[in-house]
Formats: structure tokens, C-alpha cells, sequence
């Protein structure tokens, strides 16, 4: 026999016994095994060995003491029982006014002189209502000309950073931690901060562009003139009623609400670009009272830590809760170029709204499991609590409350009828809605089922996820004292929380159920058997294909 | 404080001696607490002057070399000639001799803040080792520092978010400096660089290939030709 016919037979032969017999068709399989009867066992793949995972650790110490209750510049605030607390000399300096606090509260605070000025007392009522609030506009994970390092950097979950922009209020200093840290500061993160005025108060709020884009502050809902009392655009909006605040330009907005309620503002150049990388936040209007000094700000919404007059009349503790989604497509893409015009092409031509998911889904900025650090609603029996809910998303969210029914009292920031309060467990919110609701913690089994850790959730699934990772999302809890540990993190009786702690979690490196179920969680090895006959299928079938070459040329010549 | 402050009403040192202070100043990073020594933040009108120093002397340095003073105008208006930045200034590479005292008047023409923020000076004498210039929008702000002894090439930059990034960046070379740091506009490229080809450069790829393709086989074709 030549020597081609040996390797012909050989490749043949190696080409056959190769091939994975799951691969033939099942006439053939069941043909085969009427012959010889079914295939010999064979164990199954080893189960992979679990990775170790580390973790943060879920609630940071409180060094500096911001959660406990305390007197700042005459202000008392009050204690704050989530793990992570605003800073209180930043909340002192919102109730008092930047203009009206000691150096040493105002250098502490971070915030500059003319940040929240107030003036004059215009209804001799007891506090001021002319109010002067300046917001500065900061980029979070931002591109570097120079390294891959994301600039001024805010994780809304482990290891997630999406590029955002957030109104902040002025401060002055550094942005980061210090120079050596990346981390920005307490006062620059999602959400844009939740503005605080009274019923009638005189507000101007100055918008200081200082970022690389123009904007502009639209009052959502808030009693605004079209145009202020020169003439100039007072509405934020660039099609009818103004050029946008260029960068490095400030523009003052002027206005005085007549009507309470929870109310909205968000830029409005671009506004399907600009309103999704995060500059919005809620406006809220404080009925008029006396002696009602308002928490101007709330940085990154959550407890009202001096919640108004009004409130404390009907209320035992105040939330603001700001729900959010994010397309990662979209805020990524700052990340991606440092050339200010390829990022204006890129957010504003290439990017398509229309085709866009979300991948991210937030409460005050933060996702679980970070959600639990500062946006628990901590209650006790029989207390009457006030959430301010805005859906600032570019989809509705089924809000779900466990544990609890509860009443809607105002929708946009307008009573609902009183005898037509709305009492259910799933509140429908559309883009850009406001609900006030009143979270009634009797335990009749209507409106409290009893103390525990009850969650509190977007009920649509991806809601709950982060990037289609679960548990993830905007999942938070309503959460009793006597089920809160000294420190502030819930007392739950479920699985570990560590894998939820780590960034590998979200990046799909462990297993589903590791942490508690380990035969049950390993992922596959792989099949090396299989391999190693692909690999000999391949080759044979590549001796074939060169033979066959070979012999079309030879016939060719 | 040297030379008068146009905006300069109301001025008040506070010097942040106790750990603790200067602990919530730095946020949550442990290590700044343990530094003792004594650092000034001085708030005006026009913003905040850090680590103002006209007379404490670099430990290498026997005595003050040279005075100069350079007044740095900041703003949009300055990012115009280099294009792909937003933010800028009109002087991005300073050159002074060791152990020189140098006063720098910042002027800010755009309506927002801007810093002239210096980083790397010892720490030993400014805190953190920086100098800070804040300036107000529309706001003047000056101050003074004295660099040592040796060669370096400082970062000069504003530290509001993208700033730097989008423009305003600089250096201070002392002596023969250090290096030039990178993407400083008109003065060095950046480090990570863009590509700013056409969407269909492929084609142009391709498109170059073929007269390469040609011009090779013809050539080749000649060669042949000679041979035989
Ligand atoms: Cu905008
Ligand atoms: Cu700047």
C-alpha cells in the first residue's frame, strides 16, 4: 500500500473515533445502541472548587460620630440610625445659612459663604425666606487624558461606577478625600440634592456651570414665572425660554411657589441625555409656618435629619426616596474619550435613546447591597412616617412595600382626596412622578403586619437586579428599631451578605448559592475528554482537506 | 498677606492644629490625622488662600534666592487656542530658581470657581504639600510660597472635577525641573491617546492597500523580466 493510502485510512479512522457520539443524529445513536447496547459510565464532570470572595465590609465604623444626635450652630439634628450618616455640619450650615454659621461649622462643613444664603424675614414669621441657593455642577467617574483611572469616583454598588453628572451645592477644596485618594467627597454623589424651601419663600438659585457642557435647571412642577422680573428665560428650557448656562457661565433662576408639595427639577438641555446622567433631584415646597427653618439640602436625599414644622405636626420621621435608572451604554461613555467634542458627539448623535435598557437601578444613588448602608426606612410601632418618593427613571417602578399597606396622600404634589386615600402595597410611579405616602406602622394587619425587616422594592424583576445580577438594584427595607443592631445594620436571619460585599458578585464570578449551599453552587469543570477528541477531529480533518489538495493539483498537472 | 486684596473684606486664619480637625478636613483617611504641624486655610471674599508662606525657609535652602511674582489669568477664554480642552489659563509652564519666593496673582474671569493648586512641596512645611490658590468667579486671589532647593517640575492644576482633565493644567519647573509632565495644552501630548480617524478608515486601509499590491507585482514582474 502507498503511503497515501496509510494516511487516508488513518485520518479516517481518527476522524470517526473521534467524534462525540452526542453529535451523531438520534437514528443513528439508537441504531447504534440496538448493536452494542448503550454507552459505558462515565463520571460527569468534577464540581469546580469555590473561589474565595472578598468582601468590603458591610457597614464602615463612624469615626467622626455623624450619626448620633447632636447641636450644631444652635441646630438640633437629629440622630441618624442609618449606618452611614450626612455629614452634620453640612446640615447645620443648610438650616442656618451658609451666611449665618460660625467659620469653624462652616470650614467643617466644606461649603462655601455665599452657598445657601439667608436673608430677610419677609412674613416676620419666626425664619427667613429669602434664600439664595448656589449649585455647582460636578462629573463622577469621569475620563483622564492620562490614565485609565476614573476621575473624582462614586460606586453605586461594588466596583460600579458609571459616569455621572450631579448638581452639587458650592463648596470649596478639593474634590476628592485628599490628593492621594480618588474617592470624591461626601458632598458629591448621586442623587442631585433634594432642595428644601417654604411656601412663598423668595428663592434664587444661581447655577454656576462648572462643568464642560451647557445646562440649565428646570423647575419640574415648582410655581415658576416663564421669565423673571428682567426679562430673562426663568424656565430652563433652551427650545422657548433660554440659551443654556454655558461652562464657566452662572445664571440665576427666580422664583417664589405659591403652592406646597413634592415637586422635581433636572436639567433640560438635551433633556433625554442630560436628565439620565443624573441632573435631577426633588424640590420640595414646606407649607408655610412659623419659626420654620428648612433643611435647605438634603445631600443624597434619605432621612430628613430637620424635617419642617409642617412635617413634625402630622409625622414622626420624614424620608426622601429617589429612584433612579441608568444605561450604563449611556453614562459609560464619558468614560470612554477625554476629547470634550467626541463626548458631545458620542452622548448626543451616536447614542440612541430609542433602542436604549437600563442595566442599573438605584435609590438615592446607591444600589443594593450599599442601599442598606444609608436608605433604610427605620421605624417603630405606631408611628406615622412620610416618604417623598420621585421616580426620576426613564421607566415606571411598581414600589413594594412588605409587611406594610400604606396611603397615598398627595400625587405630584397635590392632595389627594382625603376620603380617597389611596391604601395598597404596590405603588405605580411613572417617569418624573411624585407620591407622598404615609407609612402607618400599626399592627392591625392592614397597615403593619408587625415588627421585622420588611423589604422595600421595585417589584418589576430587573428592578431588583443589578446588571441582571440579583439580589441587586433598589432593593431596601422598611427596618424596626428593635430589629436595628447598635451600628445600624439590620439584624437578618437569611443567608451571608459577604458575596453581595464584593465586586467579583457583580461581575458573575461566584456562583449563585456559594455562601450557603456549596455542593449545590459549584460551577462545572470542564470536560477535558471531549476536548482532547475535538482536537483530534480537527486535526484529521485537516490531514483530509490537505490530501484532497493534493490531489486535485495532481490531477490539474 | 502680601499686596492688598481687592475683594478682601472679611479675612479669617485658622490654623488646624488639633487631629481631629484636620481629620474631618481630610475625610475619612486615617493618615492625615497623625500630621501635627500647622497648616492655614485663609478665607476672604475672593475664595481661600492654603498654605500661604513668605518667610519659613526649605530646610535646604539658606536663604530666599530670587522674588518673582506672575499674575495667572484663568477661564474658558484660555482653552480656545487648544483645541479638545474647555477650561484653561494663560500661562501653563512656569520656570523660577531654587529656594525663589514666588507670588502668584490669580485671575478668574469665568463665572465659577477655578484653583491654581500646586502639589509636591515638602510637608514638612505646607500641609499635604500642596499650595492653594481659590478664586471665586470673577474674583482675584493671590498668595506666596518658597520652594526648595532642588531641581522638580511641580503639577500645577485646578482640582474641580474635569478641569484638569478638560484644560487646566500646568507646571512650575524650579532649576532644570524634573521632566515635563504629561498633556499640559502647548506643552506636552497626553498619555492615553485618542484616535480620531474617520469612521470609514478601514476602507481607507484597504483602499491603500491595493496600489501597494500593484506597485509590488509590477516591480516584481520587471525583476523577473531582467533575470530571463
Ligand atoms: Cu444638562
Ligand atoms: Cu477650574
Amino acid at each position: 500500500m502507498s503511503r497515501n493510502t496509510w494516511i487516508w485510512g488513518t485520518a479516517i479512522f481518527v476522524l470517526l473515533i473521534s467524534f462525540p457520539p452526542q453529535w451523531y443524529p438520534e437514528p443513528v445513536r439508537l441504531q447504534l445502541a440496538a448493536w452494542f447496547g448503550a454507552d459505558a459510565y462515565r463520571a460527569l464532570p468534577e464540581s469546580a472548587q469555590p473561589s474565595a470572595v472578598k468582601s468590603e465590609i458591610a457597614c464602615p465604623e463612624d469615626v467622626l460620630g455623624w450619626r448620633e444626635a447632636q447641636e450644631i450652630a444652635g441646630v438640633q439634628i437629629r440622630r441618624s440610625l442609618n449606618c452611614v450618616a450626612d455629614d452634620p455640619y453640612a446640615v447645620a450650615a443648610f438650616v442656618r445659612g451658609t451666611n449665618n454659621i460660625p467659620q469653624s461649622v462652616l470650614m467643617r462643613s466644606g461649603l462655601t459663604q455665599d452657598a445657601i444664603v439667608k436673608g430677610r424675614d419677609l412674613d416676620n414669621d419666626g425664619d427667613p425666606d429669602e434664600i439664595h441657593i448656589r449649585l455647582e455642577v460636578v462629573e463622577l467617574n469621569g475620563a483622564s487624558p492620562d490614565t485609565d483611572n476614573l476621575t473624582t469616583q462614586y460606586a453605586i454598588a461594588p466596583g460600579i461606577k458609571p459616569g455621572l453628572w450631579v448638581f452639587v451645592p458650592k463648596m470649596t477644596g478639593m474634590a476628592t478625600k485628599n490628593f492621594e485618594s480618588l474617592q470624591a467627597r461626601s458632598l458629591l454623589r448621586l442623587p442631585s440634592p433634594v432642595i428644601r424651601i417654604e411656601q412663598g419663600d423668595h428663592v434664587f438659585i444661581t447655577l454656576e456651570n462648572s462643568h464642560y457642557m451647557p445646562h440649565t435647571i428646570h423647575f419640574h412642577g415648582v410655581d415658576h414665572p416663564f421669565q423673571d422680573a428682567d426679562g430673562e428665560g426663568n424656565d430652563g428650557v433652551p427650545l422657548t425660554s433660554e440659551v443654556p448656562v454655558m461652562p464657566g457661565q452662572a445664571r440665576t433662576y427666580d422664583l417664589q411657589p405659591r403652592q406646597a408639595g413634592t415637586m422635581f427639577y433636572h436639567c433640560h438641555v438635551q433633556s433625554h441625555v442630560h436628565v439620565m446622567m443624573g441632573l435631577q433631584g426633588l424640590f420640595i415646597v414646606e407649607e408655610n409656618r412659623p419659626n420654620n427653618w428648612l433643611q435647605t439640602l438634603n445631600i443624597g436625599a434619605g432621612q430628613v435629619r430637620y424635617p419642617s414644622v409642617s412635617v413634625k405636626e402630622n409625622y414622626d420621621r420624614e424620608y426622601d426616596l429617589h429612584y433612579q435608572d441608568i444605561d450604563r451604554d449611556l453614562n459609560n461613555r464619558i468614560q470612554k474619550t477625554n476629547d470634550p467634542r467626541l463626548v458631545t458627539k458620542s452622548l448626543h448623535r451616536d447614542y440612541n435613546i430609542t433602542t436604549a435598557s437600563s442595566e442599573y437601578f438605584t435609590l438615592n444613588g446607591k444600589s443594593f447591597p450599599y442601599t442598606f448602608r444609608e436608605s433604610l426606612v427605620i421605624v417603630k410601632p405606631n408611628e406615622t412616617i412620610k416618604l417623598r418618593i420621585v421616580n426620576g427613571g426613564s421607566s415606571g417602578i411598581a414600589l413594594h412595600t412588605h409587611g406594610h399597606k400604606a396611603t397615598v396622600t398627595h400625587r405630584d404634589g397635590v392632595p389627594v382626596q382625603p376620603n380617597t386615600g389611596i391604601v395598597r402595597d404596590v405603588f405605580w410611579i411613572a417617569p418624573a412622578q411624585r407620591l407622598d405616602v404615609k407609612l402607618e406602622t400599626t399592627n392591625d394587619g392592614l397597615h403593619s403586619y408587625g415588627e421585622g425587616v420588611w423589604l422595600l422594592h421595585d417589584h418589576q424583576g430587573k428592578g431588583v437586579t443589578t446588571n441582571g445580577i440579583g439580589p441587586g438594584g433598589n432593593i431596601s427595607a422598611i427596618v424596626y428599631e428593635s430589629y436595628l443592631k447598635d451600628n445600624g445594620w439590620p439584624r437578618t436571619f437569611g443567608v451571608s451578605w459577604d458575596p453581595y460585599f464584593s465586586a467579583a458578585y457583580y461581575r458573575k464570578e461566584v456562583p449563585v448559592w456559594q455562601s450557603y449551599a456549596e455542593n449545590l453552587s459549584s460551577e462545572v469543570t470542564f470536560d477535558g475528554w471531549l476536548i482532547l477528541r475535538l482536537l483530534g477531529l480537527g486535526v484529521a480533518a485537516g490531514t483530509i482537506a490537505a490530501l484532497l489538495i493534493l490531489q486535485f493539483q495532481g490531477r490539474r498537472s | 498677606m502680601p499686596g492688598p486684596h481687592r475683594y478682601c473684606v472679611l479675612t479669617i486664619v485658622i490654623c488646624l492644629t488639633s487631629p481631629y480637625l484636620s481629620y474631618a478636613m481630610s475625610g475619612h483617611d486615617m493618615h492625615h490625622s497623625e500630621q501635627k504641624q500647622e497648616h492655614a486655610m485663609v478665607y476672604n471674599d475672593a475664595g481661600m488662600v492654603m498654605n500661604h508662606n513668605d518667610s519659613d525657609l526649605p530646610f535646604d535652602c539658606k536663604k530666599i534666592s530670587r522674588d518673582y511674582a506672575f499674575t495667572i489669568h484663568a477661564g474658558v477664554a484660555y482653552a480656545r487656542d487648544f483645541p479638545g480642552t474647555v477650561f484653561g489659563m494663560d500661562q501653563r509652564e512656569i520656570t523660577v530658581d531654587p529656594c525663589s519666593r514666588i507670588t502668584i496673582t490669580f485671575v478668574n474671569e469665568d463665572q465659577v470657581r477655578h484653583q491654581w493648586m500646586l502639589h509636591g512641596l515638602p510637608k514638612y512645611l505646607y500641609d499635604q504639600g500642596m499650595f492653594t490658590l481659590e478664586a471665586m468667579g470673577e474674583h482675584t486671589q493671590s498668595g506666596t510660597f518658597i520652594v526648595p532647593g532642588d531641581d522638580k517640575t511641580y503639577l500645577v492644576h485646578c482640582d474641580l472635577p474635569q478641569h484638569m482633565e478638560k484644560g487646566m493644567k500646568g507646571q512650575l519647573v524650579v532649576g532644570r525641573g524634573s521632566g515635563d509632565l504629561w498633556s499640559i495644552p502647548g506643552v506636552s501630548r497626553e498619555f492615553r491617546q485618542q484616535n480620531y480617524l474617520p469612521g470609514h478608515a478601514a476602507l481607507i486601509f484597504l483602499l491603500a492597500i491595493m496600489p501597494g499590491i500593484t506597485a509590488s507585482l509590477i516591480v516584481f514582474a520587471r525583476c523577473g523580466k531582467i533575470k530571463s
